[in-house]
C-alpha cells in the first residue's frame, strides 16, 4: 500500500528570447530556443498514490500531465500505481507561455519526489518530450541553455544564468489562441538560418558578461525574424513605445500571442521607465501587465 | 531534412583570428577567407543537386577563390577546372597544379570587360563541354554573401557590439554579407567598402587595375551597394605601404587588400574613438613575397617613393578622377541612386 505524496512546482515562461534553427556539434540543424522564464507563473502538482490502479488527473483536461506522470511511474516506480494528480496552475493557457510544459514537468518531478529519486535533467526532459512532443528550457534555472525543444536535448549550456530582466507583458490578440503544436513550424529561408549564427554569438556574449542590453538586441532580432511566420499585431507600435522609455528590446512567444517589452532590471531607472511605458501602452489601448525578474 | 554533403574538413581554417590593433580597432585576420564562401557554395550546390559526388567544378579565378576551391576539391574529391590569366602568380600556379586542378591561362582581353570577361567566355566553353559541371560563380552566386553569418557570429561572440566594419570589395560577398548579418543585431553598423581607382564597383570609369583582389572591371551582383555607408579608393602604392605598416607595427604578414582595409579602418577609428571597428584581412602575405614584399618590385610602382597620405580626399562623385586615397559618402544607396543620372 503506497503511502505519502509527492509535490513539485514548475514555472511558466513569457515566450522566448530567441528561437530558431541552429547547427549542433555534429553539424546537424536543430530547432532550438531560450525561454524567458517567469517565476510568478507556476504549476503546482501534488501526486497522491492510492490503492486503486487508476491515475486520475484534475483538472481532467490535463492529459499530457497525466501521461507524463504515468511515464515517470513506469520508468522509475511500479507500473500501474494508482494515484490522484492534482494540478494547480496560474499560467494562462494557449498563449505560448509554457502552461502545458510546466504541468508536465511538475508532474514528473512530483512523482520523483514521491519516489524519493533525483533524476538527471536529461531524463526528465526526455520524458517531457515524449509526453508532449515539445518542451522548453525552464527546467534549467542555474544556467541558461539553448534547448532543442523537439528533441529534448541541450544544444549549448551557457556559462551563467540569464541576466535579470523586468518586462511588460502585452497580449497582442487576447481573443485568439495558438496551439503550440498545431501551429505549423516555421520554414526558415537560408538568410534566416544563417542569421541565427550571429544571434547565437551575441547570446553567448550577453550571458557571459551579464549584459541585458545585448540580450535585448538578440531577442528583438529573433522577434523580427518570427514576424514572417506568426506576426504579432501592432508590434511596431509597442516597439516605438519601448524606444521612448529606454526598453532594451522586445521578445515574443514564437508560438503564442504575447509580446514582452524588456527592461534591464539592474538599471536604476528601470522602475520609472516601466511605469511610464505602461501608462503609454494603456493610452494606446493595450492591456499591459508588469513582471519583475 | 535536405540532403547535403558536408565539406567541413578544412572548417578550422575558415574563420578569422581577431587581433587588437590599438584603441578599439581589431583586425580579422584570415588564413584564406575564401575557404568559407567556397565551402558554403559547394555544400549548397550538392543540396540542390547541382554538384554530385566526384563531379567537376569550373571557375574563373586568378586568386584566392581558386586556391580555396582547389583545397576543397582535394579534400572532398571533386575535379576542378580553373580559368585564369597572366596575373596568376607562378607559385600559386604551381600550387594549384599540385592540388590537381586543371589551370587554363587566357591571354587576350575581350573587347569589353577586359581579361575578366575573356576568362568568363572561356569558362562558358568548359561548362558546355563538361556536362554536369558546376560553376560556383562567386560574383553572382547569392550563396557567397549568405555564407558570412559564421564570421558575424565570431565577431559578436568575441567583441559584443560592432560599430564599424571595414573591408576590401572584390566579389562583394564578404562585406555585403557580413554587414547584413551584423545589422540584424546592430542596425546602426557603419560599413566602409575599400575599392581602387579604375574599378567599376562603385562607379569609377573602367581602366587598368594593378591591385589583385581589389575592385574589378565587371560589376558583380554580389556587391549590395545599399549596405555601404562610405566608400574609399586607394591606389596600389598606398595599399602596399599600409600592408608593410601592418606587418611592421603589428606583426601581421598579410596581402595587399588587407593593407588597404587597415589604412582606412585605422583612419576611421582615430576619428571615432570609443567605437569598435573591425577590419577584414582576407589573406596572408606569402603569395606576395615577390611583389608587395619585394623592394625591387615596389620601386617600379607609381608613387611608391612618395610619402603616403595621412587622410583621404573627399570627392563629390565616385566618377571623379582619383590620383590617390579618396572617399565618398555612399549613404547606403543603390548604385543607380548614386550614379543613375551620371549614366544618362
Amino acid at each position: 500500500m503506497p503511502i505519502g505524496a509527492g509535490y513539485a512546482e514548475a514555472i511558466g515562461h513569457h515566450g522566448e528570447l530567441v528561437q530558431g534553427l541552429f547547427e549542433d556539434d555534429g553539424v546537424q540543424m536543430r530547432r532550438a530556443l531560450v525561454s524567458l522564464p517567469c517565476r510568478q507563473l507556476r504549476s503546482k502538482v501534488r501526486f497522491t498514490p492510492n490503492s486503486s490502479d487508476q491515475l486520475i488527473v484534475m483538472p481532467a483536461s490535463r492529459e499530457k500531465a497525466k501521461r507524463a506522470a504515468e511515464l515517470t511511474v513506469n520508468a522509475f516506480g511500479r507500473p500501474g500505481t494508482g494515484a490522484n494528480l492534482e494540478i494547480d496552475s496560474n499560467i494562462p493557457l494557449s498563449r505560448g507561455m509554457g502552461s502545458s510544459t510546466a504541468d508536465v514537468l511538475a508532474s514528473i518531478l512530483a512523482v520523483l519526489d514521491w519516489l524519493g529519486i533525483e533524476a538527471a535533467s536529461h531524463d526528465v526532459m526526455q520524458i517531457a518530450v515524449s509526453a508532449e512532443t515539445a518542451c522548453d528550457s525552464t527546467l534549467f534555472r542555474q544556467q541558461a541553455v539553448l534547448f532543442a525543444h523537439r528533441d529534448g536535448v541541450v544544444m549549448e549550456a551557457f556559462r551563467r544564468p540569464l541576466p535579470p530582466i523586468d518586462f511588460i507583458s502585452i497580449d497582442t490578440t487576447p481573443g485568439a489562441t495558438v496551439d503550440t503544436l498545431e501551429f505549423a513550424t516555421a520554414r526558415y529561408d537560408q538568410l534566416e538560418i544563417e542569421s541565427f549564427r550571429p544571434l547565437r554569438g551575441l547570446l553567448r556574449t550577453a550571458i557571459k558578461s551579464a549584459d541585458a542590453r545585448m540580450l535585448g538586441r538578440v531577442a528583438t532580432a529573433s522577434a523580427r525574424i518570427n514576424e514572417r511566420f506568426l506576426p504579432k499585431p501592432r508590434l511596431a507600435e509597442i516597439e516605438t513605445i519601448g524606444v521612448r522609455f529606454d526598453a532594451i528590446g522586445i521578445q515574443v512567444a514564437h508560438s503564442g500571442t504575447v509580446v514582452g517589452l524588456m527592461f534591464d532590471a539592474m538599471d536604476q531607472k528601470a522602475s520609472e521607465n516601466i511605469k511610464r511605458a505602461t501608462a503609454a501602452l494603456k493610452q494606446s489601448g493595450f492591456e499591459p501587465a508588469v513582471f519583475r525578474h | 531534412m535536405s540532403t547535403r554533403a558536408l565539406m567541413r574538413k578544412l572548417e578550422d581554417f575558415e574563420g578569422p583570428r581577431l587581433v587588437p590593433l590599438g584603441g578599439d580597432l581589431y583586425g580579422a585576420s584570415f588564413f584564406l577567407m575564401k575557404l568559407l564562401p567556397a565551402r558554403f557554395m559547394l555544400e549548397r550546390a550538392t543540396e540542390r543537386g547541382l554538384l554530385r559526388p566526384g563531379g567537376t567544378v569550373c571557375e574563373s579565378s586568378s586568386g584566392t577563390f581558386g586556391l580555396a576551391l582547389a583545397m576543397l576539391a582535394v579534400q572532398h574529391g571533386y575535379k576542378l577546372i580553373l580559368v585564369s590569366d597572366w596575373a596568376l602568380d607562378r607559385h600559386l600556379h604551381r600550387r594549384l597544379i599540385e592540388l590537381g586542378a586543371e589551370v587554363t591561362i587566357v591571354d587576350r582581353p575581350a573587347l569589353t570587360g577586359g581579361l575578366q570577361q575573356a576568362r568568363l567566355d572561356r569558362l562558358q566553353e568548359y561548362l558546355q563541354e563538361a556536362s554536369g559541371s558546376f560553376w560556383p560563380s562567386q560574383y553572382y552566386n547569392s550563396d557567397n554573401p549568405l555564407s558570412y553569418g559564421k564570421v558575424a557570429e565570431q565577431f559578436v561572440d568575441r567583441l559584443g557590439k560592432v560599430d564599424c566594419l571595414v573591408g576590401p570589395v572584390g566579389s562583394g560577398g564578404s562585406m555585403s554579407g557580413t554587414s547584413r548579418y551584423l545589422r540584424t543585431l546592430f542596425p546602426d553598423l557603419y560599413a566602409i567598402g575599400v575599392d581602387t581607382p579604375n574599378s567599376v564597383l562603385f562607379g569609377q570609369p573602367s581602366g587598368k587595375l594593378n591591385l589583385s583582389g581589389l575592385g574589378g572591371n565587371i560589376l558583380p551582383t554580389n556587391v549590395d551597394h545599399s549596405q555601404f555607408d562610405e566608400v574609399h579608393w586607394l591606389v596600389p602604392a598606398e595599399a602596399f605601404h599600409a600592408t608593410h605598416d601592418l606587418h611592421r607595427k603589428h606583426g601581421l604578414f598579410m596581402g595587399p587588400t588587407s593593407g588597404a582595409a587597415y589604412r582606412v579602418a585605422q583612419w576611421w577609428s582615430r576619428n571615432n574613438p570609443g567605437k569598435t571597428v573591425v577590419a577584414l584581412f582576407p589573406d596572408e602575405g606569402h603569395r606576395y613575397a615577390e611583389t608587395v614584399y619585394d623592394e625591387k618590385w615596389l620601386e617600379k610602382i607609381t608613387g611608391w617613393s612618395e610619402l603616403p597620405k595621412a587622410s583621404p580626399l573627399a570627392v563629390g562623385t565616385p566618377r571623379a578622377p582619383m590620383s590617390g586615397w579618396s572617399r565618398f559618402a555612399w549613404g547606403r544607396r543603390s548604385f543607380d541612386d548614386v550614379l543613375g543620372q551620371a549614366n544618362d
